[in-house]
């Protein structure tokens, strides 16, 4: 079995663009979370997100797509970026593309026509090639990618929802560690910041109603948490051997070594109350890893803000590091991000290579008062500075989709 | 890994020839075709006449067996539950396997919902003549089903699976197209031989017959002017061959070799199924049909490949004849 190496990042975030800056933000504890800009919320009663600000540079074909659905253009630019710095200029018959998501785009507007809902105008304009399709599919950011970069071997949708991106990049590392691929090209893009992904998110009630909170609406594990918010953008990161890429003089950001999943099998809308799938999740990666829950020196957590999902995640942690767990730094990160749902694990992915790379871990800076069940070693404002040798992030998807990554420091 | 080591030892499928893997497989072998009707949301646009597969005799409440999971499952993932369930009992992988142990490999077809679900929700957010968010924020949303996110979200299929038929262990859900069932199946394979698992469920289901779906399809050249759309679903169980023996559970086939690669000549839009011409285009469900129906000894083409340029190919040894 090869040791996998992550030699290439890429990020599109409600806390900038490109690593430099999504790192810079997450040392300081900047929020993306503002009000909706992209449509009118005035009568929504979530009317919080974080979006991607910054405007991306993309090719015309990219460009088209991403006017009707934003996270296509995500995608490519943290693709672009992650295979820059890993200094690779083509894909082919070495290399995997694994890309997570969630939901297609569909724009409502589109179905009404004469002043009402008209599936036969709708099926008519469609059938002629008349504007673009009433809905993007999800492998078309895939299929962009390939078209520009290069055709890999194998190309992959996930769509396991909040554990899309830990799972692309967890079967990335394990094709690259078993020889399947010399090359993963893997991670997450998405946006559900528009009318019906938002309306759907408030109708489960998974999301906050504390507009008030404005950019420190997003509570992970705080006693006065009230949901979720959502965030958009893409992470991409590019896998390969450890050895090669140290014979290639390629920086290594960190070693990849562990990967579980899991499934709660117990409800679609709510978490395992006792945790069993998170906790078997953690088990399987740190095993996958071959070393014991001792050896963690820091997670970054799920942490979504909603009552539930904190106190379960909490508790599979004491459980499963009982020993260690009031020594074991906690980082959540959608607190400044937002929930990027099927993106992210990829995004928070790294958050693990700044703790790692940069020996910071960025804080909860929504953080005020632990909520009863959630005591864990939360991290707050400004932040701690970090040494340890293996870090693990959590991903637990609506469904009961769980997955868990273990990063090792790479040693010279 | 011990490759040479993986066997399927059930098969559950839903098609347009058969509502069990049994049926399926006769009517396979009596050279049925699939039964077809006019989409009657089509009439009167450019697709008048246009038939799509259907499964008439499908009873949802009666094979998923739960009727409280129902409200919030799509028709794919009903047809899904129900090929599952079939692969699953099979097997009798709930009384043999630790559920921890048991990995979960799926499929799941383009998002779709019923004009009717949608209807409410759109209706009551016009204003002027147009969409208003404003309305959808007041009236389009109170008068939407709130299951509607169930019935749309791509792991749902999957996941209502993974609770009805108690699988909790490692698990990918992959989308929209061929392939990537495909690639749900070679992962199982994979994660039987590495001993990642010990046993797997794999496959998928769709639903493009959806007339939205259709639609798209045709703009979108993904479906051949001579094709139609089926629904169908198709699942089967992944084992050792040595543990299915020390259990006395009958080996189907024995996998040699299966393998998901971008198709890099020859590759159209439209992909190539070769159970198309007999069953219609079930695209996410064709590959977990196509291994179900080689696995009970149909004679079939070992490959399929979709509008994602994906191939699904495999070698199998099926142990009986159909």
């Amino acid at each position: 079995m090869r040791r996998v190496a992550i030699t290439g990042f890429g990020v599109v975030s409600p806390i900038g663009v490109g690593a430099d800056a999504f790192f810079a933000s997450l040392t300081r504890g900047d929020s993306g979370i503002r009000r909706i800009t992209r449509f009118d919320v005035s009568t929504f009663e979530v009317q919080l997100a974080g979006e991607v600000k910054e405007e991306l540079e993309l090719p015309a074909e990219v460009a088209e797509v991403a006017a009707h659905d934003p996270k296509v253009g995500f995608a490519y630019e943290a693709c672009r970026q992650a295979l820059e710095q890993s200094a690779v200029v083509r894909l082919g018959q070495e290399s995997l593309l694994h890309l997570g998501t969630s939901l297609e785009v569909f724009d409502l507007s589109k179905a009404i026509h004469g002043g009402k809902l008209d599936f036969h105008e709708v099926a008519r304009r469609c059938l002629q090639g008349e504007g673009p399709p009433v809905q993007v599919p999800l492998d078309t950011a895939a299929r962009l990618i390939s078209a520009s970069f290069g055709l890999p071997e194998q190309v992959l949708v996930n769509c396991s929802a909040c554990a899309a991106g830990a799972q692309a990049i967890g079967q990335g590392f394990r094709a690259v560690r078993s020889g399947r691929v010399d090359r993963a090209v893997c991670g997450a893009f998405d946006s559900m910041i528009n009318p019906l992904g938002v309306g759907g998110f408030q109708l489960l009630g998974a999301l906050t109603t504390d507009n008030a909170r404005g950019a420190h609406a997003c509570r992970p594990f705080d006693a006065s948490r009230s949901g979720t918010v959502l965030g958009e953008g893409a992470a991409i990161a590019v896998l390969e051997p450890l050895e090669q890429a140290r014979a290639q003089g390629r920086t290594i950001l960190a070693e990849l070594c562990g990967y579980g999943s899991s499934l709660d099998a117990s409800s679609l809308s709510a978490p395992d109350p006792e945790g069993k799938g998170a906790e078997r999740a953690m088990a399987s990666a740190l095993q996958d890893a071959g070393i014991d829950g001792a050896a963690i020196g820091h997670i970054n957590v799920h942490g979504t803000g909603t009552q539930l999902n904190d106190e379960i995640e909490a508790m599979a942690i004491r459980r499963l590091f009982s020993a260690t767990w009031q020594r074991i730094p906690i980082s959540a990160t959608k607190s400044m991000t937002g929930h990027l749902i099927a993106a992210a694990g990829a995004v928070e992915l790294g958050a693990c290579l700044l703790a790692i790379g940069r020996g910071v871990l960025p804080p909860n800076p929504c953080l005020q008062s632990v909520g009863p069940g959630c005591e864990l070693d939360h991290v707050t404002a400004p932040g701690r500075g970090f040494d340890g040798e293996y870090v693990l992030t959590n991903s637990f998807g609506f469904g009961g989709q769980n997955a868990t990554l273990v990063l090792r420091r790479a040693m010279k | 890994m011990q490759h040479d080591d993986v066997a399927v030892t059930a098969v559950g499928l839903v098609t347009p020839l058969g509502l069990t893997a049994q049926s399926s497989l006769q009517g396979w072998c009596d050279g049925r075709k699939a039964q077809r009707r006019v989409v009657a949301e089509l009439q009167g646009t450019q697709l008048e006449g246009f038939q799509a597969g259907v499964l008439d005799a499908f009873d949802a409440a009666a094979r998923v067996g739960n009727r409280r999971m129902l409200k919030f499952m799509s028709f794919a993932a009903t047809l899904g539950a129900a090929a599952a369930h079939e692969a699953m009992a099979t097997a009798a992988v709930r009384k043999r396997f630790d559920p921890a142990r048991v990995g979960l490999f799926a499929g799941t077809g383009l998002a779709a919902a019923g004009i009717d679900e949608v209807r409410p929700m759109i209706e009551r957010s016009i204003e002027d003549g147009r969409f208003s968010c404003r309305l959808l924020g007041t009236e389009g949303l109170a008068a939407t089903n709130p299951l509607l996110s169930f019935r749309i979200l791509a792991n749902m299929p999957a996941c209502i699976i993974s609770i009805l038929e108690g699988i909790q262990g490692p698990n990918l859900i992959f989308t929209p197209w061929e392939g990537q069932t495909g690639a749900a199946l070679a992962e199982a394979w994979e994660a039987v031989a590495s001993g990642e698992v010990d046993c797997a469920l794999a496959g998928g289901a769709d639903q493009p017959a959806h007339p939205a779906t259709l639609v798209f399809l045709r703009r979108m050249g993904m479906l051949g002017p001579d094709e139609y759309p089926s629904p169908g679903a198709g699942y089967v169980v992944m084992e050792r061959a040595s543990t299915a023996s020390r259990d006395g559970i009958p080996i189907l086939a024995r996998i040699r070799a299966m393998h998901v690669r971008s198709v890099r000549d020859g590759a159209t839009a439209a992909g190539s199924d070769p159970l198309s011409a007999r069953m219609g285009r079930t695209f996410a469900a064709a590959p977990g049909i196509l291994v179900g129906l080689a696995c009970l000894g149909a004679k079939v083409e070992p490959r399929v490949w979709g509008a994602d340029a994906q191939a699904l190919s495999f070698e199998l040894e099926a142990e009986g004849q159909p």
